[in-house]
């Protein structure tokens, strides 16, 4: 039998704030959406969608799963993480550069302001990097999730100096080839190298955690990786290249295998759990998966059909759907068991205390569930039968849903220490 | 986890178990004993007791507050006593470490 060292979790200030700014965000981008509602029904490249979109990818998606990372980091590498100041720096620079960046584009205001914050997100996404980086370094043994994680977040940095270059050339134009053409690249370096690759990398360590299933298929994983990665890898350098092209169908068919082997792997874990009830953090997961194979079904109807309401339902459910689902689910798998261990890991075998799962409200989980699924249906119809009238209910539900999980979100973070009947169990 | 009727040490080990039957993963809420996670209760020269034990994944956030825990109940039945934990990955725990008890505690038997 071998000893092991186990990484001590991070400082809560180090991941809490990234929580509450990210579930302050949803809240923002559900507004944002509601206002902006008849600009669903057009091209995607107008302010407010372009102010929606980095909203949802930075100040939502990016600014939890950062949390979530640091988090998870030392638990991954059995390390602790490299530099909690570095998270601290990571998270102002994120915050700050994101607000200045959704103003920017909401109004936009080209120049110096969108650059700035376009800088100030760069700057955040070298300080996760150099985070990772260290704390994988450090990392005493090999593993597919590490690899994942790391990979991802290269490709964070390169998306958001991808669209560094594209806030500049808007300013002032340098690049040659065509800015719808670059922008698209941006998008996919984003969604597939950045949030494919994170929530592949973090859901093959938490899926069987949580569900407590095992899976002897780890080679899918490394296949998934490789796949994944060329797919994106190609995709990118023929359009940089040669511009859009069919090929591209090529590309995805090789990224869809990737996600297929990782969703044979987690399907495996499904399969192998021990824990047979499925909560409704889980059942959130599951919802997510399904906007994603949609999201993929979608791919050859934005190519092919004309019209831009295809490219504004595949953004939703990738967004709306996939990332949004997850975070809505796994904010309570992860956040309660955070706060919980800084309130009780003193005081557990003393006295009885709350577990994990009382510091949130379930119930509104399960009401933010049921909100989600009818916000996104509606939307989605509301965009394919391009009703506005759909869209705007839709988008009212899906402010309710932003506010039920804000209020859990802020229950968890101010949680105060309770022991349930004060006596000592001896 | 099962202590031997020979076993000299056997009323303190006992003790030992009972106590760590207070310490709960909070997630499961099933007590480590239950779950299987404890390997060895060993006794040390004078004022030691040695816990072997797993986690039910290498990834647990709680880790730290199980490991806590186990210190709090010892340190409860034995005031004198230093408590040594040693967290091992081999072998790896599954689900037939389970007791009976912890399999009824998490349905699987239903």
């Amino acid at each position: 039998m071998a000893s092991i060292n186990i990484g001590n979790a991070p400082k809560n200030s180090a991941v809490l704030p990234f929580y509450g700014t990210g579930a302050l965000y949803f809240l923002i981008l559900s507004f944002m959406l509601f206002f902006a509602a008849p600009d669903l029904l057009f091209h995607y490249f107008n302010p407010h969608i372009l102010g929606i979109v980095h909203a949802a990818a930075l100040g939502w998606a990016t600014m939890i799963i950062f949390g979530a990372a640091y988090q998870l980091l030392p638990v991954i590498c059995e390390q602790d993480l490299y530099s909690e100041r570095l998270s601290f720096l990571s998270y102002c620079f994120l915050a700050i550069g994101v607000t200045i960046l959704v103003i920017s584009f909401w109004n936009f205001f080209t120049g110096f302001w969108m650059i700035l914050g376009g800088s100030c997100v760069v700057i955040a996404a070298m300080l996760y990097l150099i985070n990772v980086w260290k704390t994988t370094l450090i990392c005493r043994q090999y593993s597919i999730q590490k690899i994942f994680v790391l990979s991802s977040a290269i490709w964070l940095l390169f998306t958001v100096s991808l669209g560094l270059m594209l806030a500049i050339n808007l300013a002032f134009p340098f690049i040659k080839g065509n800015h719808l053409d670059i922008l698209k690249l941006h998008a996919h370096a984003g969604l597939v190298g950045w949030f494919l690759g994170l929530i592949t990398g973090v859901s093959i360590k938490l899926v069987p955690m949580f569900l407590l299933g095992k899976s002897k298929k780890e080679r899918l994983l490394r296949w998934s990786f490789v796949l994944q990665n060329a797919g994106l890898i190609l995709f990118l350098l023929d359009g940089f290249f040669f511009g859009t092209s069919i090929r591209f169908l090529l590309y995805a068919s090789l990224i869809l295998s990737g996600i297929i082997l990782w969703l044979i792997f987690l399907y495996d874990v499904f399969k192998n759990r021990i824990k047979k009830a499925v909560d409704f953090s889980m059942r959130h997961t599951f919802a997510a998966m399904l906007c994603l194979a949609i999201s993929c079904v979608l791919v050859p109807f934005v190519y092919f059909f004309s019209g831009t309401k295809w490219a504004i339902l595949y953004g939703t459910f990738l967004f709306l759907g996939w990332i949004s689902s997850i975070i809505l689910g796994m904010t309570f798998k992860t956040l309660p068991f955070i706060v919980w261990n800084d309130h009780y890991k003193k005081l557990n075998g003393k006295v009885r205390v709350p577990l994990p799962k009382q510091l949130y409200n379930e119930k509104w989980l399960h009401y933010q569930f049921f909100i989600f699924i009818v916000a996104l249906l509606f939307l989605a119809l509301g965009i394919l039968m391009m009703r506005l009238l759909w869209i705007r209910i839709a988008l009212l539900c899906w402010i309710m849903l932003a506010v039920m999980y804000l209020a859990n979100v802020i229950k968890v973070l101010n949680h105060k220490t309770k022991i349930l009947d004060g006596n000592s169990i001896q | 986890m099962e202590i031997a009727f020979n076993d000299p040490r056997y009323s303190d080990k006992a003790i030992v178990l009972t106590a760590l039957h207070n310490v709960m993963d909070p997630e499961l809420f099933v007590n480590i004993i239950d779950l299987g996670l404890v390997f060895n209760i060993e006794f040390k020269g004078e004022r030691t007791i040695v816990i072997t034990m797993t986690f039910s994944t290498r990834a647990c956030p709680l880790s730290d507050s199980i490991k806590m825990g186990v210190r709090n109940v010892l340190s409860m039945a034995f005031p004198e006593y230093e408590v040594d934990i040693i967290v091992v990955w081999e072998p790896e725990w599954n689900f037939t470490m389970l007791t009976p008890e912890g399999r009824k505690l998490l349905g699987l038997d239903r």
